[in-house]
């Protein structure tokens, strides 16, 4: 007669269960680590090109950029405290007028950078159909002393979006930015 | 007298423990920690993306708030001046404190000049020469400065040697 089963081997067999309290500590001092050097917000840089001279004389801002064709056709952004243009050989176009912008630090005076970014395309687009041959990266931001420094950048970002990507920047008084934008 | 038994415990009215209960009771609570583990997987994966293998060792002053812009150019470990509207600071080190007179006149500004230039030589003197990289040199401004301000902090590096002048620009996803 076969002898009956015992009380033992009727219990369930469990799988072994992994003990997760290393594992556990192991991340409580990884988490801590990660969000400490975690850089949520990412730095980037933009190279300016050697900042030119500026004949503040009768002869306006215009600085000496005959050097090469290049420089010959190098197209300018001036920005007055009422306007902004695009300067090139073939004559200065308005871009926008200013306007008052509410922002968390107060009310502040900007541009229309959407106006510039389809101005500036299109002066791009028709230089690089003249002249084939070049490749037209520099331009220079021509601005008066008070212009804040968000909007300089805004203005050198939407520019190398447009393909511009070798910004120069020069400052002036307000009456010789006033001229360069009249010439 | 010695202490009842779980058998011999009195069942008192809205009292009464399962047996099930007392067979438990000798034996240790585990917490069941698969959940918690899965979430910190989670949570590692998401800090190991967002963390930057090339460390950007780079000390924004709470004193400034970087502009924005949709530049791609990676920050490189340069010499740094940090520009507000109270002072000029460069390495750590206040320079020249921003008032009506700085931003009266354009030009260099000479103690800025002046502590450029001994970065410079101190430069020249550790390496015995002066390579393109040790021309380059980290500006960040703090967005409500005016562009006078800008162009004299340039016009000084300029003239102290570091000609190479970046920008540092908060880099905006989809933005614009």
């Amino acid at each position: 007669m076969a002898q009956a089963a015992s009380k033992r081997s009727h219990r369930k067999k469990h799988p072994p269960q992994l003990d997760l309290l290393p594992v556990m500590n192991l991340f409580c001092v990884i988490i801590p680590f990660l969000l400490l050097s975690a850089s949520f917000l990412e730095i980037a840089t933009i190279t300016m090109a050697p900042t030119q001279g500026i004949r503040q004389g009768a002869t306006g801002a215009t600085t000496n950029l005959a050097r090469s064709e290049e420089e010959r056709l190098q197209p300018k952004v001036i920005m007055t405290s009422q306007e902004m243009f695009i300067g090139t050989t073939a004559g200065t176009m308005h871009v926008c007028y200013t306007f008052r912008e509410q922002r968390p630090e107060g009310e502040v005076l900007t541009y229309d950078f959407d106006s510039l970014a389809v101005k500036i395309n299109d002066v791009y687009n028709e230089l690089s159909r003249a002249y084939p041959s070049i490749d037209f990266s520099k331009i220079t931001i021509l601005t008066v002393e008070e212009t804040r420094y968000d909007n300089i950048i805004r203005t050198i970002d939407v520019c190398a979006d447009a393909g511009f990507d070798e910004p120069g920047l020069q400052v002036a008084p307000a009456a010789t930015v006033n001229r360069a934008a009249q010439q | 007298m010695s202490a009842p038994t779980k058998r011999k415990l009195p069942l008192l009215m809205g009292y009464r423990k399962s047996k099930a209960i007392f067979r438990g009771a000798d034996k240790k609570v585990e917490l069941n920690l698969t959940s918690m583990i899965d979430m910190f997987t989670i949570l590692v994966v998401f800090l190991l993306k967002s963390y930057s293998a090339e460390g950007q060792i780079i000390t924004i002053s709470d004193a400034l708030t970087l502009p924005k812009a949709s530049v791609e150019q990676k920050v490189e470990m340069k010499l740094e001046i940090q520009v507000n509207k109270e002072a000029i600071v460069v390495d750590g080190d206040p320079i020249v404190a921003v008032n009506d007179e700085l931003l009266s006149t354009g030009g260099s500004i000479p103690a800025l000049t002046s502590r450029l230039s001994d970065h410079m030589e101190y430069n020249r003197r550790m390496k015995g020469t002066i390579t393109e990289e040790d021309m380059k040199i980290n500006i960040q401004g703090d967005v409500a400065i005016p562009a006078i301000l800008l162009q004299r902090v340039m016009a000084s590096s300029s003239e102290a040697g570091f000609s190479l002048q970046n920008l540092e620009v908060i880099k905006a996803e989809g933005e614009q």
